[in-house]
């Protein structure tokens, strides 16, 4: 491309550099405004990720929320019903007691894993032998599929066969009757739910306990202060941003929890280990109920939204340790 | 105090027993089995030592042809969801980080909110438009939707790795006359490949895992591996576990040495995500 210039400029090698100015192109023969030649400029690279952005996630999600207004299914024409299908969704004992599963999974799986990692990372960062074999060790988990990782559990909790179980049986250890006792189901999903995703919460920390520098716990180990204390004053204070980043993210993948459910009791038995992303599943592709199915979904979008607006709120008034 | 010394070391030598147990036991208990005799495979205690046998391997062969044509569909799909996901993340991430405005702005916050939709609210909607696009059961809608779920990661990680690309590179290329394309191009590109690579392990554990997409829009032609695994475990005449576990380490063995060998790059890629919304 030549830069001809239309605006007096002598001799363009001679522009001020030292104060350079991003975004700003040699002007073209036709005066067009910066802005507007900028926002064309700009076109062809931000083009294809809004694209894909809005026709994928953005607009089907607008629609899904037209849908919940409207009763509908296959080949039927939508009929406008206002709220109807949130109070029917709302109303259901299914839908209640998949909402409960879910909040008890994201509960004690997130925070569960959010301690194992904080331990592991302070672990890794006092310094261990063979720290990258074990780093790799630790990250393995990430790159197997959830459907592996049903089919594993599956086996090593067999209740007659698995590995797991008679290693608890020989112990005399109560086993996991997943198969038919619910609240072994929800105990079994979390176990595998923080197996999958442990190297991600682990990392995310581990980085950030790294990023501290070892200063701050010299001068706490000069002032006499124990570990506990420099743990307390210095570490768990740092941590703090990384920790709730972590715990958003979780909360937010573990509510859309499917896969595991799914493939490992169904939601079953008797739909008494369903979370909601198997009851929205049910009610779309089960029993064609699109209606309810959408307003299932856009009562996760929102749930979503909140939690990271209540996210947000929590680190203004931490005076954003983190800027975004 | 040597006494506590020895204490908090073997304190730590358990800790980190532990970890490895937990990490890797279930994986290398997978790898084992897939090799065992079938009376090995349900022995109790189990069986470390055993007389190894590639008989499920030629079953998995024999009796589940397709789980290789899941494979290759997971192949293709998965590199055609990453070529896309990176060029469009390249380019709208050398946008973000070399400007700034206030619809900028705005839209780099759109690009995290947009990350907060459950994928199964959109299977929904989509389902039908697929269906009349005559997208179902292809490759390319599962390409669309993996991509789509990482260009808002993917852009702004590329943001932050080029961010890091000194302005003034740049700077005299524009005065030099060159176009945005070949300052990306010949410039930026080069510099950002740890930040391309990091991207690119999101994408392929994502897509040559997935499961819920794959399970919505496949049925047959585009199947993909995981949907094939998933059909074995739910076999209505009883679970085979030994062609089971015969498959699963097919498909996991090469997205852990993939992960093993990039775990740098992955590390980065959440680090930087992370920190940056």
């Amino acid at each position: 491309m030549s830069a001809i210039h239309a605006n007096a400029m002598p001799d363009e090698r001679r522009v001020d550099r030292r104060s350079p100015q991003p975004g700003r192109t040699p002007a073209r023969i036709i005066r067009i405004p910066e802005r507007v030649r900028n926002a064309l400029g700009f076109f062809p690279f931000l083009a294809p990720v809004h694209l894909l952005l809005l026709s994928i996630i953005v607009i089907p999600a607008f629609y899904v929320g037209w849908l919940s207004l409207n009763t509908s299914s296959f080949g039927q024409a939508p009929v406008y019903v206002g709220l109807a299908n949130y109070v029917k969704v709302l109303a259901d004992p299914a839908f209640r007691e998949a909402l409960i599963n879910t909040g008890i999974i994201v509960v004690v799986a997130v925070h569960l894993e959010l301690a194992v990692a904080l331990g592991m990372a302070l672990l890794f960062a006092g310094g261990l032998p063979g720290r990258r074999f074990l780093l790799v060790a630790v990250l393995a988990p990430y790159a197997i599929s959830e459907v592996t990782a049903v089919a594993m559990w599956r086996f090593l909790f067999d209740p007659d066969i698995g590995p797991v179980t008679m290693a608890l049986r020989a112990l005399h250890l109560p086993i996991l009757e997943w198969s038919y006792v619910p609240s072994h189901g929800l105990l079994i999903i979390a176990l595998l739910t923080i197996w999958l995703h442990l190297p991600f919460t682990f990392v995310i920390l581990y980085a950030a306990r790294l990023a501290i520098p070892g200063e701050f716990y010299e001068a706490a180990k000069v002032d006499g202060a124990t570990t506990l204390q420099s743990f307390r004053r210095v570490t768990l204070p740092l941590l703090g941003p990384a920790m709730l980043i972590a715990l958003l993210f979780r909360y937010i993948f573990a509510f859309r929890l499917f896969s595991e459910v799914w493939l490992m009791t169904q939601g079953g038995p008797a739909r008494s280990t369903e979370v909601v992303a198997v009851y929205l599943y049910q009610e779309a592709f089960r029993f064609n109920a699109f209606g309810t199915a959408a307003a299932t979904a856009w009562i996760m979008v929102l749930i979503s939204l909140l939690l990271a607006a209540g996210y947000v709120l929590i680190l203004r008034r931490q005076g954003g340790a983190h800027a975004h | 105090m040597p006494i506590e010394r020895l204490l908090a070391m073997g304190g730590r030598l358990v800790a980190v027993a532990l970890i490895l147990i937990w990490s890797l036991f279930p994986i290398a208990f997978v790898l084992m089995s897939s090799l065992k005799p079938a009376k090995d495979i349900f022995a109790a205690p189990p069986k470390f030592i055993f007389e190894p046998t590639m008989r499920h391997y030629l079953e998995l062969i024999a009796k589940w042809g397709g789980f290789f044509d899941g494979l290759l569909n997971s192949f293709i799909v998965t590199v055609g969801a990453t070529m896309l996901a990176v060029v469009t993340s390249v380019a709208a991430g050398y946008i973000y980080s070399r400007h700034s405005g206030r619809f900028l702005n705005a839209s780099a916050v759109f690009l995290i909110v947009v990350r907060l939709i459950p994928p199964i609210a959109i299977t929904l909607p989509l389902f039908p438009v697929v269906n009349w696009l005559r997208l179902n059961d292809t490759h390319l809608v599962l390409i669309l939707l993996y991509a789509t779920f990482f260009v808002s990661l993917g852009t702004l990680l590329m943001r932050t790795f080029i961010d890091q690309v000194p302005r003034e590179l740049d700077e005299a290329a524009l005065i030099d006359g060159a176009s945005r394309f070949t300052i990306m191009r010949s410039i930026i590109l080069p510099i950002v490949a740890p930040g391309i690579l990091a991207v690119s392990v999101f994408v392929v554990v994502f897509a040559w895992n997935e499961f819920l997409f794959a399970f919505v829009f496949t049925a047959t032609r585009a199947k993909t591996a995981p949907l094939v695994i998933s059909e074995m475990i739910g076999s209505i005449d009883g679970v085979d576990w030994g062609i089971l576990f015969a498959a699963a380490t097919v498909q996991l063995v090469p997205v852990l040495l993939f992960v093993a060998f990039m775990h740098r790059y992955l590390v980065a890629g959440l680090t930087a995500g992370a920190t940056k919304g």
